[in-house]
């Protein structure tokens, strides 16, 4: 059974706005699960009202088989760490920690005991009798999370808990936050916007897109087998090159081909069997940045060099061919770009497309360079509904 | 829970610095904050005349506190003989200071007024800075049907004007037994619009709802979230309001002037109001000294309190508590 399950849970503001549309969702027992969009995606909506501050439009939240709806948040038994701390200023690390311990009436010498257990966990032992303000950013956040800790909760939230911290220090306290969590086993949602956090910290990924779940899998699948037009383009940086693209049917040779612009790849047996139903019409192609290589065999894609981003471990090479570029609309849907306008603000420099290479691969911005893909590596998306094409 | 996860870092093992440490780094910051008025962009005239009109003002200001505390140290004679703005012999500050307290006629004693004054202003004041923070607190951190609405209603009253509503008073006090009466007095200063005014403001800036959404998280109830957490933030807040309804109250004249007929229940400024036109009807008592004095000692304690709350104004209690 789930610890927590969302069922057709929404969302609809007084002013009519709905920030999230029946989402039905399910978290296992020490499972820790991100939920990812972009910003008014509906994220912290759903994170908000699984605490209980946001009152439910209409669906459930249910703990184990409980359905919590008319649960108060300080009834609910959850911990939640939220994206600005939330530290109470005018106590000390030790008071912050063991708040909530205090609340529950919890002895004296057990709540000492676990606080103290809490703070060596995340190495704040030395600043117990500090206030936040004595602290910095990383340390503040640390105290956030031994805040939650120390309650041992069944239901742990996180809302963009990593978002006020640099750099540097976000990339440690992504490791460590798994720690806790594997530490604490509680089943967790993870509310973020960067996907780099999601891929590599969920366990499984929600994707949200304007109130509305466009996927809901693992890290990887969310990567091999996105579900639509937006989740392909969400996940994964440089973003997937998506363009507008041609399915002539398989001729007398046998091979249905992806007309891309004025070049023609020729697909292979299994691809070609899944978008058999297409043949003939338009369809969205999708490539990965870094399944465009110079070295391999497969299809060749001739294009102009824009400009190039040296990262030092590779190169963004960003390029243009003469395809028209699609995006994510809205739903998950597809958008093609009028690439006209597009042309006219940029002067027709603009690049449309990017690949990911080796940083010793010489690419000379202004010339052209001549890729090659394993045409079975290209995803296919339905035009008018923007979902995969998966035959 | 065993695993220990990263060292901490060497600015944790530093100690909270000590408060001398900290007023000694407070007031070499406050040093190098101090920019030459050229790098504002402001030519030396300006700065010159702007500091000029400061200083005059500030005369204009202290003038009659001057007045005050020299005349206190006079005679009745000297005080009407002798130039305002200095000093004469005999020097009789001490003698007034007695004479104040000890019973002048049978209009009743300035000892006893004074007490009125006080147990006016602390009941009234305390009450109306309680009521504030209540209220204050619900404004700015509930929505609640009609919430709107009432907050208009206390911003409305902000605009009435005492005078305009003292003789409803008056009427309903009447009929309610509260004429000579100390609730009388007590029960219309705990009302305080400005207050709740200022309270939900400074609320609205000083207690995040983020906090007290973790405070719900963390298992408190509403009570205990509004006395633990709210509270020690809504400090700075209410010491405002604690001083201007002290303040408005001590200074109160129109209201105790109609609802008291019986001398010992005057406040001080009905009770100095009573002198004053004493010394001008029958014009032997020697009173001026004692009216001179009684005033210095009405306005001291305002003076006293305003200088203890003022630290609660450094402000800064948030720091800290949210990232950025």
């Amino acid at each position: 059974m789930a610890a927590i399950t969302l069922s057709e849970l929404t969302k609809v503001y007084a002013t009519g706005v709905k920030a999230l549309d029946s989402l039905d969702l399910e978290v296992a027992d020490g499972e820790f699960v991100v939920l990812v969009g972009p910003s008014g995606c509906g994220k912290t909506t759903a994170l908000r009202m699984v605490a209980g501050l946001e009152l439910i439009t209409s669906g459930t939240v249910s703990f184990g088989d409980r359905v919590v709806n008319g649960v108060s948040p300080r009834h609910r038994d959850v911990a939640m760490v939220f994206q600005n701390y939330a530290l109470y200023p005018h106590l000390s690390v030790y008071q912050n920690i063991g708040f909530a311990l205090e609340n529950k009436k919890v002895a004296k010498a057990e709540r000492d005991r676990r606080i103290r257990d809490a703070a060596a966990i995340l190495g704040l032992t030395k600043l117990l009798g500090r206030k936040p303000q004595q602290l910095s950013g990383g340390q503040r956040q640390r105290v956030a999370m031994g805040r939650a800790i120390v309650r041992e909760p069944s239901v742990f939230l996180m809302d963009e808990p990593l978002s006020n911290l640099d750099a540097k220090l976000r990339v440690q306290m992504r490791s460590e936050v798994l720690r806790i969590h594997e530490s604490v086993g509680a089943a967790t949602m993870y509310v973020t916007h960067d996907q780099t956090e999601a891929m590599t910290m969920g366990d499984r990924v929600a994707v949200l897109q304007g109130g509305v779940l466009q996927q809901y899998d693992t890290p990887r699948s969310l990567y091999d087998h996105p579900a639509n037009v937006f989740v392909a383009t969400f996940i994964g940086s440089p973003a997937m090159n998506l363009y507008e693209a041609g399915l002539e049917a398989a001729g007398p040779a046998g091979t249905p081909t992806v007309v891309l612009g004025s070049q023609r790849l020729e697909l292979p047996a299994p691809a070609a069997v899944r978008v058999a139903a297409f043949g003939g019409r338009k369809v969205l192609v999708g490539i990965r940045p870094e399944d465009l290589t110079v070295t391999g065999s497969g299809s060749v894609l001739v294009a102009d060099v824009r400009f190039i981003e040296v990262l030092g471990s590779e190169q963004h090479v960003y390029f243009s061919i003469d395809a028209t570029r699609a995006g994510a609309g809205g739903g998950g849907t597809a958008v093609v770009a009028d690439e006209s306008a597009e042309a006219s603000i940029l002067l027709g420099s603009a690049p449309n497309g990017a690949a990911r290479l080796d940083p010793r691969v010489a690419v000379q911005p202004g010339g052209r360079i001549t890729f090659t893909l394993d045409p079975a590596r290209l995803y296919f998306f339905d035009p008018d509904t923007g979902q995969a094409i998966t035959g | 829970m065993t695993a220990t996860l990263t060292p901490p870092d060497a600015a944790e093992v530093q100690l909270a610095e000590s408060r001398k440490d900290r007023r000694r780094r407070e007031r070499l910051e406050e040093r190098d904050g101090v920019i030459p008025v050229q790098l504002y962009g402001l030519k030396r005239g300006t700065v010159s005349v702007m500091t000029i009109c400061c200083v005059l003002f500030a005369i204009f200001t202290l003038v009659p506190i001057a007045w005050i505390i020299i005349n206190s140290t006079k005679t009745q004679a000297n005080i009407f003989g002798t130039f305002g703005f200095w000093f004469a012999r005999p020097f009789e500050l001490f003698h007034n200071f007695r004479m104040l307290f000890e019973d002048v006629d049978d209009d009743g004693t300035y000892i006893n007024w004074f007490g009125n004054t006080a147990l006016y202003a602390v009941l009234g004041g305390v009450g109306a800075t309680a009521l504030a923070a209540f209220a204050g607190y619900g404004f700015a951190r509930f929505q609640f049907r009609g919430s709107k609405v009432f907050f208009y209603i206390v911003i409305g009253a902000l605009l009435v004007p005492i005078g305009a509503i003292t003789l409803p008073l008056y009427l309903v006090y009447a009929k309610a037994h509260l004429i000579n009466s100390i609730w009388g007095m007590i029960l219309p200063s705990l009302v305080s619009p400005v207050g709740v005014y200022l309270m939900r403001t400074y609320i609205g800036l000083s207690v995040p709802r983020e906090l007290i959404d973790a405070a719900r998280i963390d298992g408190a109830g509403e009570t205990r979230i509004f006395f633990r957490i709210a509270l020690p933030l809504m400090v700075p807040g209410l010491m405002t309001v604690l001083l201007l309804s002290v303040v408005g109250v001590w200074n109160n004249y129109f209201l105790p002037l109609i609802i008291f007929s019986n001398n010992n229940l005057f406040p001080l400024t009905v009770g100095m109001g009573l002198w004053s036109q004493h010394a001008t009807t029958s014009g032997d008592q020697n009173l001026y000294p004692l009216i001179v004095m009684g005033g210095l000692v009405t306005i001291a304690p305002l003076i006293i309190l305003f200088l203890i709350l003022q630290r609660y104004w450094r402000g800064g209690m948030l720091l800290g508590s949210i990232a950025n």
